[in-house]
This record gives C-alpha cells, structure tokens and sequence, in this order.
C-alpha cells in the first residue's frame, strides 16, 4: 500500500472502525468495475456510518461506488473515477415484516435468496427473482433496474418498490414513499432510484409489497419451427382471457444454451414460448387447454406441460440468461432493447441478419413481449473485436430507427469504450443533469456510468 | 390581471378560448376539495402549441400558472392559489390514437378517465385506474395526482399505466419522457413526474398502456353487524392470498346515507359492509367468490350477495361511486379525508376515529378502500357555523396524525395539493423536504408553475403562507 493508501485507510477507519476498512490489493480486486479497482473499500454497519462516509467522500472530492452481491456490476459505463467501493451487504436485517398487510421493509444488504426463505415461510414471495439469488441485494437488483421472469404478472420493482431510504452524495439522509401499499404524498424519489446505478444516491432501506403464493404453478412449452409461430402464439395469449404470470420466448440459441445448462428438454433447432400459470388447479387446466390449442393453431411442433423438476431447471435458466450467455463466451454482448410486441418480429428478424452479415452467433430472450434480451456470442478473446463493434454500433442504431429503446447491459470494456452502452442523451438530458445535481453535486457517486456521462 | 396579457392569450386561443369575468372566475376558485383560491384568468389551449405560447406568455408578463383537468380534485391542487392563469385543457381532449395491438392509447391531457375505457372497450381493453370521479375526471389529472380507485388495489396506481408524457417545463422547454416501450434506457423521469400534483410541468400528451377486460367478474355485497367483523375478514382475505380487484367498505351511517339516495340494496339496519370484485379468468373468478364468502362467513358476516348480473353490478357501484353525493343530500358541508393505514390496524383506527367523532361533537362517515386500507373519513359540518368549521379542521388533522402515527400516510390518492401541504412535516422531516424542494426547482426553479402546493410554505420560491381552511362542501 502507498503512503497516501495507508493514510486514507486510517482516515476511513475512524468512520466505521479499522475492521471494516479493506485497502489490501487481494481484497480490493472483489470490488474492481470494468478493470478499476478502489482505493479502499468500506463495510459500514448503519445508516449514520453510511453518511459520514459520504460527507467524507464528497468533502474530500472521493468517487464512490455503492456496492451488494457485486452481481449487476458490469452494468453501467465505466466509472470516470473509482476511490472508494461502498459495500452495503453488512447492512442486511429485515426492519419489518407484517404478513397479514403484505408489506415488508430491509435493508438494502439482505440478499434476495435470505429474504426469499423468510417470505417462503408465510406463504409469500417478491417476484424479482434475480440471477446468483443467494449473492443478490435488494438494494443492488433495484439500483441495476434488474428485470424478472415474472414480469408479465408483476411488472418490475416499479410496481411494488413502496418506498426507500437513501443517503444522497452529500451525505444526507432522506426518504421517500412510504411504507404502506397506497400512497401519493410527496414526489416518488424512490422510483426515480430504480435502475439510477447509484449514481443518485446510496439506498439503505427499501420498502415492498409482497406477493402471496398461489397454490400450484405449471410451466409449459410451445415450440415452432420458426419465430413467426411463436409470435402467432403470443398475439393469441395476449388476445385471451388467460393471466400467465410468465411470458418469455426463446430463439433457437437461447434454447440450446439453456438445453446445455439442464433444461435438455428444449429443442436448440426450435423456437420456444414458455408461459407459466399459477393458481388452483381448475386455473391451470384452463391454461393448459387453452394453451395446447392456441399453440395447434399457432401450428407448433410440441406442445409440453413441465414436470416440476423441469420447471424448475427452465425457470433458473430464465432468471439467469444474462449469466449463461456470458458463461458461453466471456466476449458476450447483451443488448437489453424495449420494444413493442408489434415491432418485434422485424427487430429480431433484422438483428439475425445483421449477426449473421457479422459472422457473429446470437441468442435472443423475449421477455413479458416487453423486452428484448439478445446476446451475440463471439468466440471468446480479441479477435473478432473489430466485428463486434461494428454489429453493435448498428443493431444500436436500428433499434433506435425503429422505435426500440436500446441499451447494453454487458459486454466486454473494449465494446464499451468503442461503442458506448447508452443510446445518444435525448431531449430530458439537461434535466436529467439538474437532478443529478440535486442528489450528488460533487458527482462523486459512480460518476460517468449512467446515460449521457452522467 | 393585467388587459394586455388577456388580449394576448385571446390571440393565442381565441376570444371564446378566455375567460376573465369575475363571475367567470368564480366558477374556477373551486374544485372537488373545501380549498378556494380565485385565478385572474382562465385559457383553454387547443394543443401542444397553444400551451408552449401561453407558457411562454407567462414569462414574460412573470405570472404564474396551474394545470386543471375537469377540477375533480380533492386537494386544491388546480387551484390558482396566488392568482395568476389557469390552464384548463377540457379542449384538449382529443384520443389521438389507440393502437390495440401493443395495448396503448395516446390522448391528450383533457381526454375524460372513462371515455377512454369506452373507446377502447370493442377493442376488449381499458384503462385501469378508476377515481370515483372517472365519468369526469380527466387522464391529465389522473397523472398530475397520480390517481387511483376501488381497482388499483389489484392493477395499481395511475403511474403503473403511462408509459410516456409530453410536457411543457414552465420555462418553455419542450420535453419527451418514456415512450409507447415499458421501459426507456436512463433514469425513470416519467415515475418522478406521475404525482408530481402539476408543480414540475404541464402535461400535453400522454401514452398509457391498456389492460385487456377480465373474462369474468363477481361482484360480492357482504353484510355486518360489526365494523370490526368486516375489517378482520378483510385483514384474512388478503392473508389467504386473495387479492379481489377491489374491496370498499362502508361503514352503518354512510349505507343508510347512501341508500337513501342510490338504493342499492345496502341493508339499513347493519353497521358496515364490504363490496369486493373478483376478476380474471373463470374458473380463478369461481374459487375467489367462495373463499371470499367462507372467509366472511367465518366472521360473522350476516349474509353474503352476489351481484346476479351487470345491472345489479352497476347498481352496487354505484352506490359506492356516489357516496360522496349521497352525503351532500344530508349535510351542507363535508370534509373528505384520505390517509392510508397498515390494513391490520382497520379496527383500532376506525375506533379512534369514532373517539374523534365524539370529541368534536360531528359526524365521521367511513368509505373507504379497506382493501389497500386507504379510508376517506366524511366529516360533517355546517360551514355557516364558525364552531363547526374550525371542529371539521382540527377533527381533520387529528385523523391524518392518527393515519401517520398507525404507519400510515397522508394520502393515498387525493393528493398534498394546497389541502395538506402544511401537514408534510408529520411523515417528512426537514432534509427530505429540502430535496423534494430542490428537486421541484429543477424543473420549476421560480415556483411558476402551480405556487403554494405539495411542501410546506414559508420558505423559497418566494411562496407566501396562506391559511388553508375548510369553507364548504363539495367533492365529487
């Protein structure tokens, strides 16, 4: 450690006690963001410590990046400036529990697979469902905006974040939202948070409604020669009476990726619609029938009602498509691109023959007919960097063409340098800035990560 | 206000596009709440253009400016508390497209809750939020209060149903937030400015998202002879995991007040009753109504109706829908509350509320969404007697401290506008309210846009402190 590391260690020390300041090299490459590593990284136990790091930080002109399970840390551009890594995940006690009001408050450390058995054992869950649960923080899942397979029933965080405490990156403590299911008084700062990459403020606390579980659930698969069946499929569900709570298709990659990390059922030659239903049993028949006949319209090769353990092998692959296309290739590049149901068989069509124009593979999530996941998977090291960039640069710009609203979510440092993870800063830009400045405005907090350098 | 900048707003919109007239005016000190505040002038834009024009007008004659909708609200917050133009957008009420296909509808700020869900009903979708006020109330104001109803218990507020807003900033900037997608990269501005009660900018274009009509409903009227069976049943439905799409109560003096009015059947000699909605697939729909009506059974309920068809629905509904009215009939003023409690502490609340009731010698109504427990506490009081007056006021605040101090909120629909603002420090202290002050100054930097609203006065944007009082009836 140089001089002026041992010093700053002993300085953060008197702020949260030399036990829970890191600063040797071995501990601080766990906290590295695209090759940075940290100066130190802190361990505070409470809010209070929280703040005065902070109030230390942004005296001292310190870049700060909060940090939970480090598992959505390679979202974001990386950091203009890195000093010091903020790990939350001592801060992980649950606050509140009322089953009977289906509300819940932790901290922002309690990992999503702790707080999973504990919902589990009255009957409830939080439908995020994050990738590596057990590593997982629910202050890092709603900071990342990270998605979940039970999107089409629940929405995202959006819809059931009922409030946050935070220190901004002036060191201040503060609230918004509330700890109840209803609620409109004040601004909702707490929705502003999701998906902010800390870059606004440090969440400590974070309030939900939670879900109750319903009795049964069953998984199905319709698979089809080609994408145009399985969109066929989805029009009809969306056109039906029927309430899956899982909605996501597969191409044909996905679905031989998947095959190959258990879920050897799918078809790596298929296109796959897996919806799942949940509730009493005459709820899933109904499902069942009505699935099986919508997909024998939709003309699909196989129709398929999951076995528990196969439900269970999919639905890990679904939760952690982003983590098995990386695992496929370390040089995997995954766009995350909003799109409506309509545009989406030209989008995907165009992206195909693009990777294939590119000599690059390509494996595509359709998510709740909300979101677009689609990886493309060179083989793993430099060599087809050049390729990568230009295919990236352009599926940027044809999804902006066609009314997509586009972002990577990973991808190697090199593609981040060239090609940028953010679309250009629209028109909210400036007012995007001013509330940055608001919240944080010696912009110490994950500086130069968000969208339009912010 | 000043000729000059009326004759200037007539070129913008026309001579019949302004109003001036002190009886004109008169007509818009109000709104659904017991605030007044008289504006100089009103404008009805007929789109985009006209709002940046007249917002640009603002400027530069320096006056400030508020939003209306169909002025349902029950907060003051479109009401011109330090004078100035009001923008009311009833000409922009156009639907400009409903695009069935992705589910979304893109209207205009004016366009009337409801008429949406009729437009779209052949399309087999609607639009989920539903203020009581939906035959009225506009989406503009849904999204300024971010407004929710008897349903959003199950589908949610307002802000889960837009996915992108067109806006004027009360500097003349012109913005998109979000768009038709359900997510746009970059920080969520579209969730910050849902609920931002008309202070951050003016709305001009809205993009919602639209739910597909359920295949089938049961509408369920259970009967109490005690509020505190009715509450607990509704505390062991959602613990049973049944969420019923909505789940109102009313207490024995607002059935009988409402009764006489609706006839809906509500049974006069019982002291509360529970209407819950059912909704979704058949054979879900099925299950629900009989766990529902054990569930009662069990506490007690006297009897469990089922709505036999659409007009008993309707009818059922109504009687909620118009309860507000119902009230009207029996006193010459009435205060509606909203506060929001944990739904366990129903009974001790409501008890306490009946303590209040006594105390102040008024009558205390209880309607309310048991289900997401956000109660709408009626006080009566006659706003010619200054006694009664100044009662309805302090009997109100006692109830929002007592919703706060239960874990609740102050509001859970009705929005903070001018009625509440000075209540903020009960659940915010002064660090969170400094960053609501500073966040509204980002994109309101001058307080222009809708001044005296949401935080508490006395300090910045050179807001000056009124007193908000309760003066008389009306609510919608």
């Amino acid at each position: 450690m140089s001089q002026v590391a041992v010093s700053l260690a002993s300085r953060l020390g008197e702020l949260v006690g030399s036990g829970r300041v890191l600063a040797d090299s071995a501990s601080l490459a766990a906290y590295e963001v695209d090759g940075r590593r940290p100066s130190a990284a802190l361990l505070p136990g409470s809010v209070t410590e929280v703040a005065e790091i902070l109030r230390f930080a942004s005296a001292e002109r310190l870049a700060v990046v909060s940090v939970g399970g480090k598992t959505h840390l390679h979202i974001g551009m990386p950091p203009h400036r890195y000093d010091l890594a903020l790990d939350l995940s001592g801060m992980n006690r649950v606050l509140a529990y009322e089953p009977r009001d289906l509300t819940l408050g932790v901290e922002a450390g309690i990992t999503y697979a702790d707080l999973d058995r504990l919902l589990l054992e009255k009957g409830q869950f939080l439908p995020l469902a994050p990738p590596f649960p057990e590593r997982a923080t629910l202050g890092g899942i709603v900071a990342a905006g990270a998605d979940t397979p039970f999107r089409y029933a629940h929405g995202t965080a959006r819809d059931f974040l009922l409030g946050v405490e935070f220190v901004t990156g002036e060191g201040v403590a503060s609230k918004s939202g509330s700890r109840v299911v209803k609620n409109v008084t004040g601004y909702d700062l707490h929705k502003f948070l999701i998906g902010s990459l800390g870059t606004l403020a440090v969440i400590t606390r974070l309030n939900f409604r939670t879900f109750p579980l319903l009795p049964a659930q069953r998984m199905f698969v319709a698979t089809f020669a080609d994408q145009s069946g399985a969109f066929a499929l989805c029009r009809a569900l969306m056109k039906s009476p029927l309430q899956p709570r899982i909605l996501d298709m597969l191409d044909p990659g996905t679905a031989g990726l998947f095959a190959g990390r258990g879920a050897g059922f799918l078809r790596g030659d298929s296109w796959s619609v897996v919806v799942e239903a949940a509730g009493h049993e005459a709820v899933l028949e109904r499902h069942e029938r009505d699935l099986a006949a919508m997909s024998r319209e939709a003309h699909t090769a196989e129709f398929m009602a999951l076995e528990d353990a196969q439900r269970q092998q999919l639905f890990d692959c679904l939760c952690e498509f982003s983590p098995i296309a990386f695992g496929a290739t370390s040089t995997a590049t995954i766009f995350r691109i909003a799109a409506l149901p309509s545009s989406m068989p030209t989008l995907l069509t165009e992206a195909r023959k693009l990777a294939e124009r590119h000599a690059l593979d390509c494996a595509i999530l359709i998510r709740a007919l909300s979101v677009v996941y689609l990886a493309i998977l060179p083989p793993a090291g430099p060599t087809m960097f050049p390729e990568l960039i230009s295919c990236s640069r352009e599926l940027m710009t044809q999804c902006m063409a066609s009314q997509a609203a586009p972002m990577i979510e990973r991808c190697p440092l090199q593609i981040k340098q060239a090609v940028g993870i953010w679309p250009p800063a629209g028109s909210e830009h400036e007012i995007a800035q001013r509330l940055k400045a608001v919240f944080d405005p010696q912009c110490i907090l994950s500086p130069g990560r968000f969208r339009g350098g912010i | 206000m000043q000729r000059t900048l009326i004759h200037e707003l007539e070129k913008i919109v026309g001579r019949s596009g302004v109003l001036s007239s002190a009886e004109d005016l008169l007509l818009y000190e109000y709104d659904g709440s017991v605030e007044e505040a008289r504006p100089d002038v009103i404008v009805f834009p007929r789109g985009k253009q006209d709002v940046l024009e007249i917002v640009r007008l603002a400027n530069r004659y320096d006056v400030s400016i508020v939003g209306r909708g169909a002025g349902t609200g029950l907060s003051g917050g479109a009401l011109a508390r330090q004078g100035g133009i009001v923008v009311a957008f009833s000409r922009m009420n156009h639907i400009l497209e409903i695009d069935a296909e992705n589910q979304r509808a893109v209207v205009e700020p004016g366009v009337v809750n409801l008429d949406l869900s009729r437009a779209t009903e052949k399309h087999g979708l609607y639009f989920a939020p539903d203020p009581s006020s939906q035959k009225s109330c506009t989406i503009g104001g849904n999204v300024s209060e971010n407004s929710g109803g008897p349903h959003t218990l199950a589908y949610g507020v307002t802000s889960n149903h837009v996915t992108g807003l067109k806006l004027v900033l009360p500097d003349g900037e012109v913005l998109q937030l979000g768009g038709r997608t359900m997510e746009t990269p970059g920080y969520d501005l579209t969730g910050l400015m849902i609920g931002s009660e008309g202070t951050f900018a003016l709305v001009t274009e809205i993009t919602v998202r639209l739910l597909r009509l359920p295949e089938d409903v049961r509408t369920l009227l259970a009967i109490y002879d005690s509020l505190e069976d009715a509450t607990d049943s509704v505390v062991d439905i959602t613990a049973r995991g049944i969420i019923p799409a909505a789940c109102e109560m009313l207490d024995g003096w607002t059935l009988r007040a409402v009764e006489a009015y609706v006839h809906a059947g509500f049974p006069l000699d019982s002291a509360a009753v529970l209407l819950m909605e059912v909704e979704g697939v058949r054979e879900a729909v099925e299950a629900q109504a009989a766990e529902i009506t054990e569930v009662c059974g069990r506490h007690h309920a006297r009897e469990v109706r089922r709505a036999r068809d659409s007009r008993e629905r309707a009818l059922l509904w109504k009687g909620r829908k118009e309860a507000f009215g119902a009230v009207g009939r029996v006193s010459p003023s009435y205060y509606v509350l909203d506060g929001v409690i944990p739904r366990t502490k129903l009974t001790p609340t409501l008890v306490r509320i009946e303590e209040i009731s006594k105390h102040y010698g008024l009558v205390i109504g209880n309607i309310f969404h048991a289900g997401d427990g956000n109660l709408h506490p009626l006080i009566l009081f006659d706003h010619r007697d200054p006694k009664q007056f100044q009662g309805a006021r302090d009997a109100g605040a006692e109830i929002m401290q007592l919703c706060v101090d239960m874990g609740g909120t102050l509001t859970g629909e009705h929005g903070v506008g001018m009625e509440k603002n000075e209540l903020m420090p009960l659940m915010f202290n002064e660090a969170d309210l400094d960053l609501m002050r500073k966040v509204r100054a980002a994109f309101n930097p001058i307080g222009r846009l809708n001044p005296g609203k949401v935080l508490p006065l006395g300090k910045g944007c050179g807001e000056t402190r009124l007193q908000p009082f309760p003066q008389s009836a009306g609510a919608t």
